[in-house]
């Protein structure tokens, strides 16, 4: 059984929480006193992930830190369709990594202007807002053309990827940091398949889509 | 005022969507019924002022995030509030309704409520192109856009028809916010397949320099 | 020097908190606002707080500053009473802690009416606090306490999850006291022990008019409790509120009753916003228009 080192607010967490429930693999959450105590930051979870970052996840002494790092894990051990990572496509592989490096961009952008306007974060509000524009306008673009050759997701055609996933979450919350979605129709769209996938959870911030 | 805009191309937000959108200052939920109805409101619930953008259409209704109160597409009024299921709400409950038609490729909205939708000649076969959001005033926009559009000029307004190749390019500006502005544009007459996705790439490239060079003179 | 305080009396001469004292422990240094004013917190090497700011002009050492319930103090003006009172606290069996405080986009008095709002925990909370098809909230009493405020009672929702020590859902009698503009407590029917009642109180520290940090005092009876799920419960829930909060237009509250619609199930909020009137808030608020 994979134990999960969670917090609730985090994107990141929510990620590996996602992913998780739509592959349908079972898990424990330990719930982290990540605000105020600070919890990731104590000595018996540097020992887990010298980071002091969440998630973690334990899946039987496998021991595994960053989200992308777990996605691709999940993906390539639970996923009998293949189609979340499909390890024998090298282009399609390729394509992912990339919108996993993106994900990690708005993390660092969108992530940390959310972390300071909620949880006094002490970064620079501004160089994060413009950042984050700047990948939202790129993402946006992406998508609008996708959807104009038939495509729905990040990097394909017809299925979704774990790229989708890693995405997600920081886009959907960048209004808790500021940042309007207004210019961005596409992403709205985008954002609205991801919430109608089978297994889709909320977080909160995240409204579920309404029944169809 | 009594002007009508275009806000978005109508196959931006499909059946069951709801968007969010603003027009001089004035925000707007844009919405579209299952049946396929299109709805420009005001973007604030009557109840407790929550944005109705972060609300879901269900079937000819649009809900509340907040207490799922639920209003019917076309009035506004509203139909249904859980706190007091067996109730039948007032018929005064709606948020502020706006004149909006669709001329087959883009929406319009009036901020005027008696606005009586213009009689527009049927547009034909039109490509709408991808909407540029741009953080400018729309004099800015309007003056990158007349100065050249891949060096050609037109006559003033804000729509504008280009002559270009086989096809006639026209402009409809949104002024947003007195600092923002949407870019929209329509080719009028057909683009075959084979030359779609070049032509929208082709206009996203000159439309997103619009964007650059009104931005940088902001 | 004889200035009349900028913000009326009722809020400028009330303690209110801008600090959470674990968070303060691990940076020694807190920079924060009350009601328009900058402060900096400073914690010294005895464990006590000291504060600096400018309420008329240039920084100076504020006097009024008291550390209780794990959470820092401040008034600006002369205090006209004490910090509000939470008995519970002092009952030695409870597991007491702060919530994890979170600053958000909104006047604290919006804050305060949605932690008092019913209505709403079908649809925002949805699997915990409440659940479809149980919407209908049934009449309950409004009434003023005797030093000042309201308290709602026979108030009672169905909660699928209504504590992080409940994996089942059971119908939940609640009582609200409003005991400052900015200060309200929950007392939530206890599973195990009837006589008690789990203590959630929402404490906002207005920043300015339209923003604030809502501050979380707890204080639950012994049975299957943790520190750390009480604060990952109470996060959760106050994380689905936030951005219903600031998406809310006017971001202060409007106490004029014509403003918005209220029905029944608003009990409460139609007399909070009485109240306040009532006691002569305005920071934060939407005034009552002069006739």
């Amino acid at each position: 059984m994979i134990t999960l080192y969670d917090y609730e607010l985090s994107g990141n967490c929510y990620k590996v929480r996602l992913a998780l429930n739509i592959l349908k693999v079972p898990f424990t959450a330990r719930p982290m006193d990540f605000h105020p105590a600070r919890e990731h930051k104590s000595d018996w979870f540097l020992k887990l992930n010298p980071l002091g970052q969440l998630p973690v996840i334990d899946d039987d002494g496998l021991v595994l830190r960053e989200a992308q790092a777990i996605l691709v894990y999940l993906a390539s051990r639970y996923d009998s369709s293949g189609h979340w990572y499909p390890r024998h496509d090298a282009a399609a592989l390729g394509r992912i990594s990339q919108w996993l490096g993106f994900a990690q961009e708005l993390t660092a952008t969108a992530g940390a202007a959310r972390l300071h306007d909620t949880l006094f974060l002490d970064v620079d509000i501004g160089k994060c807002r413009a950042g984050a524009h700047t990948l939202l306008r790129i993402l946006d673009e992406h998508l609008w053309f996708a959807e104009q050759a038939g495509e729905k997701w990040l990097c394909g055609a017809d299925r979704p990827s774990i790229a989708d996933l890693a995405c997600f979450p920081y886009v959907m919350l960048s209004e808790e940091g500021g940042i309007s979605r207004l210019p961005y129709p596409a992403i709205r769209r985008w954002g609205d398949r991801v919430k109608r996938l089978p297994g889709f959870i909320p977080m909160p911030g995240i409204f579920p889509a309404a029944a169809a | 005022m009594n002007r009508w805009f275009a806000v978005s191309a109508c196959g931006e937000v499909p059946h069951g969507q709801v968007a969010q959108s603003q027009l001089l200052g004035q925000e707007l939920v844009l919405w579209r019924s299952a049946a396929g109805a299109l709805n420009a409101w005001e973007n604030r619930c009557p109840h407790r002022g929550v944005r109705l953008t972060l609300g879901a259409c269900v079937g000819e209704e649009l809900r509340c995030q907040y207490h799922a109160w639920r209003f019917a597409s076309g009035s506004g009024q509203c139909t249904h509030i859980p706190s007091h299921p067996h109730q039948k709400p007032a018929g005064t409950i709606r948020p502020q309704v706006f004149p909006v038609f669709e001329d087959g490729t883009f929406a319009w909205v009036n901020l005027t409520r008696e606005a009586v939708s213009p009689q527009r000649p049927a547009a034909g076969i039109d490509t709408a192109l991808r909407s540029i959001f741009a953080r400018a005033p729309v004099a800015a926009v309007r003056q990158v856009l007349l100065r050249g559009y891949a060096d050609q000029s037109v006559g003033l307004v804000d729509e504008f028809t280009l002559d270009a190749t086989e096809y006639a390019l026209r402009f409809m500006l949104q002024p947003v916010t007195e600092g923002q502005t949407i870019i929209h544009a329509r080719l009028q007459g057909e683009v075959t397949a084979a030359k779609r996705m070049t032509v929208l790439r082709h206009h996203n490239v000159l439309m997103s320099a619009v964007r650059d060079h009104a931005e940088a003179a902001a | 020097m004889n200035t009349s305080p900028p913000v009326e009396p009722v809020l400028w001469d009330d303690w209110h908190p801008v600090g959470e004292m674990v968070q303060l422990q691990r940076t020694a240094v807190l920079h924060t606002m009350l009601l328009g004013v900058p402060l900096t917190l400073t914690l010294a090497a005895d464990g006590s707080v000291t504060a600096t700011g400018a309420p008329h002009g240039s920084p100076v050492p504020l006097p009024h500053v008291q550390i209780r319930y794990g959470l820092v103090w401040l008034c600006l003006g002369t205090p006209a009473r004490e910090i509000v009172d939470f008995p519970e606290t002092r009952e030695s069996d409870r597991v007491v802690c702060t919530g994890g405080s979170v600053a958000v986009a909104v006047s604290g008095l919006r804050a305060v009416e949605n932690f008092l709002d019913l209505g709403h925990l079908a649809f925002v909370h949805a699997g915990y606090l409440g659940e479809e098809p149980h919407t209908e909230i049934c009449a309950y009493k409004v009434e003023p306490l005797a030093d000042g405020g309201i308290l709602a009672t026979q108030c009672r929702v169905y909660q699928p999850r209504p504590s992080p020590m409940e994996s089942q859902g059971f119908d939940v009698d609640y009582i609200y006291a409003v005991r400052r503009p900015y200060i309200v407590v929950l007392f939530k029917a206890n599973p195990v022990e009837k006589e008690r009642m789990d203590m959630i109180a929402l404490l906002a520290q207005p920043v300015t008019e339209e923003r604030c940090v809502a501050h979380v005092l707890m204080a639950y009876p012994p049975h299957n409790v943790d520190v750390a799920s009480l604060r990952w419960f109470q996060q959760l829930i106050f994380g689905q509120d936030r951005p219903i909060l600031e998406n809310q237009l006017p971001k202060r509250l409007p106490l004029d009753p014509r403003a918005e619609i209220s029905v029944r199930a608003d009990s409460s909020s139609a007399h909070y916003r009485r109240w306040l009137s009532a006691v002569g808030v305005r920071y934060g608020a939407v005034p009552v228009a002069a006739a």
